[in-house]
Formats: C-alpha cells, structure tokens, sequence
C-alpha cells in the first residue's frame, strides 16, 4: 500500500474530488505547536512506493487543514496556524503561489471545508471561535458566524442542502446553521467534554456523526437531537476525526489519538468493523475517496500517510 | 512562545481534559513544565555517574594505613571504568581536599590520576574551600564545562585525617594583626567552641542535640542493613597494619565503619562536654575524623546521551555565602534559600537533603530555620554517624543525594546538598533527579521503512 513519509507531523488528509490518485496533505512541524508547515500534493503511481510528491508548498506556520476546490481541479486551500486562509493553483508554477491570503481570523484556522453543492464557497472554522464562510472571487469573508464560546474545531457542509452546515466545538456543542438565517438554527450539547469533529451522513442529510474528547463516536439524527442514535465506543483516547463513508451509508470511519483509525457500521449491533493501527503516533487525519470506492487515506503525527483500500492492511507492500 | 504554550494547553486538553459540568472524576493536573521553570536542555550540565569509598574511622578503622592517593585513585577509576568512557576524553580533574599540604597534595592527586589510569594529557587540581571542597570541586567542574573550557571534568573529593591531622585541633594563628580584628581573631576559633556558640545563640539543646545524634546513627544503620548503599560505594582492596604486631592484612574495605547502630540518648548523654565546661557539644554528638574519597563525572546532556550515558542528576544551582566565623555553622541556612533561588525553586520545593552534620547544633539549627521536613533530611545517616571526611563530603553526598533520589523515582526531583564552612561561609547546590527531565527516553532509532 502507499505510504509517504513527510518531514513534518502529518494533521490532514484529503482526496481529491476531481482525480482519484491524488491527493493533499497538511502538516506542521514540531506536532504543530511551533514552526513553519508544509502543503503536499501527492500522486499514487502504480508501482513502489505507490505514491509520490508532484508539489510542495511550505508555510511560515503550522498547515492545520486543506481542502480541494470543488470547482477548479487545481486548486487547493489551506488553514494555516497565524491565522490565515491561503489558495493554491498546482496549474500555477511554485513561485506564484500561493495565489491568495486571507488573513481574517484572530487565531489558528483549524479546518476548512469546500461547499460540494453550490461549489462557489468554503467555510473556514477556527480557534477564535468563530467560522466564516469565504468565496473565492471575494476579497474577504462573506460572513462570520459567532456563536460558539471556545475554539471550533471543525465546520462541515451538509451534503444536500447547500446552506446548511454544523460546527463542531470544544464548548462540546455542534451547532448547525442555514447561511439564509441570522444565527444557529440547532444547537446539540452532544458530548460532555470538548467535540473535535463532526460531518454529514453522504445518504441521509439529517443525520450527522460526532467525535469527541470522551474517546466515543456518536450518531445524531437532527430531527431528534436529544439522544443519540449511536454511540460508538472502542477508542483509547480522544478522537480526533470522522467521516461518514461516501459510498456505505450507514459507514463512518474515525482516527484517534490512540493512534488507531476505526470503521464502524453504526446500523450493526457490533459497530465496530474495522481497526487499523498502522500509526506509531497520533493519528490525526483521515479521509474516504469518493471516486474510488473503499479508497481511505490517513495521516498522523509520525509524519506518515498512508492510502489503503479497506479491509488491507495498510502497511502491506 | 505563547502561541506554542496556548497550542500546547489546548491539545493537552483532549488528553486531559476538564468536563463541561466540573463534577468530573477527571481533572487536570498541572505538568511539570508548568509549575517549575525547568525544562531539559541539551547543553544542561548532568551527572552520568557519582561514587564514593566507604567512610572510615581515622587512625582507627578501614582506612588508617591507605595513603590518600590510593583513596582517590579508586573513585577516580571507578567513575571511569563504570561508564566505560575513555579516560583521554576527560578535561580535568578538580579534587577538593583541606588539611595536607597545597602543593604536596596537588601532586598526589595527579599521582593518584596515574594509579587510576588516567593518561598525561589529563590534567588535575585541587580546590579547598575547607569543608566544602569537595561540593566546590563538582561547582567547578559544572562551571567549567559551562564556559567550554571542555567537555568532560570529574569533580571529586578525597580526605585522609589518619595521614593528616588538624594541628591542635584548629588553626594557628599566624599572623598577629589577627587579634586586632575580631571578625579576623573569630576564624581561629575551634570548629568545636562555634558550635557551642551556635547552640547558645540560638539555643539548640543537649539534648536537641544528642536525638540527631542517635536519628543519624539509626538512619545510616538502616541505610547499611538493607544494602542500598552498594550503590554508591565503591569497595576498595587495601592493607592495614595490626598496631601491636605490625602485620600487614590485606583488606577489602565496603561499608562506613563509624556507624553506631546501638547509639541512645542514654549513652550519649554521659559523654563530656570537649570545647566548653557545660556546653552542650561533645564527640557524640558531633561529626566524626575520618578518611575517604568521592568523584562525580559530570558533562552535557547532550554529549550523555551521544554516549548512551545514563543521566543520574542535573547539575542546576551553586552558592556560596559568606556569615560570622563565630558561627560559622549557620552556613547552610543562608546558603540553601541562595542556591534554590538561582534554581528558580523555593526552598519548599526541594524533595531531598542531604545536610552535613559537622556538629548536631548547627544542623539542628539550620533544620529549624528552614522549616525543613525531618523526613527529607539526610535519610541515609549524615556525618555525625558517618563520618565527614573534610574534603570528600561534598563529593561524597553529591552520590548519597542522586542514589536515593533515584530510589525514591520521580516524585522525588530536587536534591540540595549543602554544608557550613570553617571561618564563616556556607555552601549549597541544588540537583535534580536524571531521569525527570530526560524527556528523550522513547526516543528511537528509526529504521528505513519509517516505523
């Protein structure tokens, strides 16, 4: 299976939607907490190793984050630790890049996310909890929204409803809001200690997956947001990611700091399908292809990525 | 910096975290990075290996026909020889040593280099800050190595009082000007008559004094039954010499033979006064003449761990202070607040003692003071039962203190070691444990494949 190894400690993961054998990497140096970061743009080639780097961008602060454009093939956008939102052409040659920088949020930008329906916008959410929602012909954010009352961990479009998003906070609550209204339309005390991450069940777009501190995984339907339709035990530590599958409706795949990524079909009485422990540090970033089916990356503070089919094992050559 | 130690709290907050309603079980403690403003750099100065002789009675016990180059040479090799380090690689050698001779000595200590394998190109010299010599010489080796002077120093410290005696019990006077100047006039003094002015002026008892006696002696007595003591000494194979028929016995000598394991007030209070008609100061409950040696190998973190050296201690903090000669003794009540605050610490942060008993007034004195835990002061015994080898005590404790903060692991992380000095000074340094700071342990090599 692939495996790229970085200089830096790996933090995101994200298949390209335009190209099933590439992909972006975020990574920072010294684990993210003091440094410069670097932006890889990798390519799987048949063949050892499997995976190659086509480009490399380095930043002056850690890279948190990155995410394709839904609307050009080249182009990628990265959440840096100053506090910036930066753009990349790979069309472009190294030395135009990157060809914007947003510098708008107060603290670190933790995540982004691109708007798979409407594909003209992207949501940036950040530790100064907040998260703005940019287009990319505007010099500055469209809007901000403010409601959260610690770092906002992650910001997620709704798969169907192009002005629906959740925001996943360490005030462990997930908000979700409409970009038509003023404020949050939802507000879902989902975990007792701080959520790291949340996204969008791809088949049912009320229902949303949640990670949190308390080391569980929870399944919402929004409708009935008091209790969870699933909670998803089986890791050592806070997790850190997850994902529903593109492609399973009912499967969610998440990393830990346990240094594990898991699969669950949270539908089963035993949710747990799949575990894998190729990381020897933190793993921190995953993400499923939706070109290829059973395609998953991820990423992790031993500075490795690994791109796997599910039910391989990752490290096997 | 701030944005890295704000990062920092905030992902040691998923591991460690705080509930949103506080009636957690969990809830966050402190790291250490935070509390203390320690943190582990590679050209900290650290101790890789310490070790001493057992101490012995003078002209009585294991040592009293061993020549003090023989003492010395026996650390100095064992220091070397356990670390499996090249004796080329070391900078200097800085022994602390008080009564014989300067220059006589000085040559018997690059003598004694030879005997333990040591090539020319090592040089060697002597300290004597009377009895904090030995502490002095590990200063300057750790300040030498700070200034780059080199890379690798022994700090070490060797007494033999069979060989060399203290002429009339003190100093003479030598100078008559001397006597015009009191504070001049009061260095003179015998060690003995400022204890019984330190027990007067501040009024240490009989028999405040006679129970340290006794807690010493338990304590070392312990120390040795339950064997921990291997540890630090070194055995040496020697001669000694039958007082009446002059034959010679070849010896191995391993423990400290001055310890009295059945000492009691009872006992101790029938012994007489030595300095003053109803002082308070008598040979029990005072330090004891005796012969040894000591040596500390110290050299950067850094270079430690390029050699795969084990870190015992952290070398963190030195001071000296001077006070009035009359009483000399309250030294280390003045130099330890000094020492722990170039460290950066409070007094109260320190886990462990090691206070040398020259008289049981001034110790206990100090002990009051400094408002110390009993508990954490010299745990294994101190000189009273021991012994105080004037110039290898400092060097001597440098290896009690690591070994039992090593025991004791990492809730036990600061050590002092301090000692009041003949003609008014008082000495103090403080140490930390090795292995709480070696953050680098999980460290590995990475093999090709990256895992």
């Amino acid at each position: 299976m692939p495996v790229f190894k970085a200089p830096f400690n790996g933090y995101s993961v994200k298949f390209s939607p335009f190209y099933e054998s590439r992909l972006a990497v975020a990574t920072a140096q010294n684990f993210g907490i003091l440094g410069n970061g670097r932006i890889h743009v990798l390519e799987l080639a048949p063949g050892a190793p499997g995976v190659t780097e086509s480009v490399a961008y380095d930043t002056a602060d850690a890279v948190y984050d990155v995410c394709w454009s839904e609307s050009h093939d080249s182009v990628l956008i990265a959440a840096i630790g100053d506090g910036s939102v930066k753009i990349y052409d790979t069309a472009l040659p190294p030395p135009s890049n990157p060809i914007r920088s947003f510098q708008e949020h107060a603290r670190e930008v933790q995540s982004l996310d691109y708007n798979p329906t409407r594909r003209d916008s992207f949501l940036t959410s950040s530790w100064d909890d907040t998260v703005k929602l940019w287009a990319m012909d505007r010099p500055a954010s469209v809007r901000t929204f403010k409601e959260h009352v610690y770092c906002v961990y992650q910001a997620v479009w709704n798969p169907k409803h192009g002005d629906v998003f959740a925001s996943a906070s360490g005030d462990c609550t997930v908000r979700i809001w409409d970009v038509r209204e003023p404020g949050s339309t939802m507000i879902i005390p989902g975990h007792e200690y701080e959520i790291l991450s949340c996204d969008w069940n791809k088949y049912d777009d009320c229902i949303l997956a949640t990670s949190s501190v308390d080391k569980t995984v929870k399944v919402w339907d929004v409708r009935s947001y008091r209790v969870p339709l699933a909670v998803l035990n089986g890791h050592g530590y806070a997790v850190r990611k997850v994902k529903f599958s593109p492609h399973r409706r009912s499967l969610i795949a998440s990393c830990s700091y346990d240094m594990t990524v898991c699969l669950w079909d949270y539908m089963v009485e035993d949710a747990l399908v799949g575990r894998y422990d190729h990381h020897t540090e933190f793993a921190v970033g995953i993400d499923m292809s939706v070109l290829v089916e059973g395609l998953m990356a991820s990423t992790g503070w031993d500075e490795l990525v690994y791109v796997w089919q599910q039910g391989m094992d990752p490290r096997a050559s | 910096m701030e944005k890295a130690v704000e990062r920092q709290k905030i992902l040691l907050r998923h591991l460690n975290p705080i509930s949103s309603n506080s009636s957690s079980l969990l809830s966050p403690v402190n790291c250490a990075s935070e509390v203390s403003p320690m943190a582990a750099f590679g050209d900290d100065i650290v101790i890789v290996a310490a070790y001493r002789t057992a101490i012995c009675k003078a002209r009585r016990g294991g040592f009293k026909d061993t020549l003090p180059d023989d003492l010395l040479a026996s650390v100095l090799k064992a220091v070397v020889e356990r670390t499996s380090l090249d004796p080329s690689e070391v900078g200097d050698i800085v022994v602390g040593t008080v009564i014989a001779p300067g220059s006589q000595r000085a040559m018997e200590c690059r003598v004694a280099a030879y005997f333990a394998g040591f090539p020319d190109t090592v040089p060697v010299r002597t300290v004597n800050r009377q009895c904090s010599s030995g502490l002095q010489a590990v200063a300057d080796v750790a300040a030498s190595i700070r200034a780059g002077y080199y890379d690798i120093g022994i700090g070490a410290g060797v007494e033999s009082m069979s060989t060399d005696h203290i002429p009339g019990g003190g100093f003479h006077a030598s100078n008559p000007r001397a006597q015009d100047f009191p504070k001049a006039r009061d260095c003179l003094l015998p060690m003995g008559i400022t204890s019984e002015n330190v027990a007067e002026r501040f009024g240490v008892t009989r028999e405040e004094q006679d129970m340290a006696a006794v807690e010493s002696h338990k304590r070392a007595a312990a120390a040795i039954a339950s064997g921990k003591l291997k540890d630090e000494i070194i055995p040496v194979a020697t001669k000694i010499v039958d007082p009446e028929t002059k034959a010679e016995k070849a010896i191995v000598v391993s423990v400290d033979d001055g310890v009295r394991p059945n000492s009691n007030m009872a006992d101790l209070a029938k012994l007489k006064t030595v300095f003053k008609q109803n002082g308070s100061t008598t040979a029990g409950n005072a330090s004891q003449i005796s012969d040894g040696a000591g040596a500390v190998l110290l050299m950067k973190r850094i270079l430690a761990m390029k050699k795969g050296l084990p870190i015992l201690g952290v070398f963190r903090s030195f001071a000296v202070t001077g006070v009035d000669p009359s009483v000399m003794g309250i030294g280390p009540a003045v130099a330890i607040p000094a020492a722990t605050k170039i460290a950066g610490l409070n007094v109260s942060d320190i886990d462990l003692f090691e206070i040398n008993e020259a008289f049981a007034s001034q110790y206990v004195y100090c002990c009051k003071k400094l408002e110390l835990d009993m508990e954490k002061v010299n745990v294994n015994g101190g000189a009273i039962a021991i012994g105080h080898p004037l110039g290898a005590t400092g060097a001597r404790c440098v290896a009690t203190l690591l070994h039992e903060m090593k025991r004791r692991g990492k809730d036990c992380r600061f050590g002092v070691i301090s000692m009041c000095i003949g003609t008014g000074m008082g000495a103090a340094a403080v140490f930390e444990r090795g292995d709480s700071v070696d953050n680098l342990s999980n460290a590995r090599v990475a093999n090709g494949d990256g895992h």
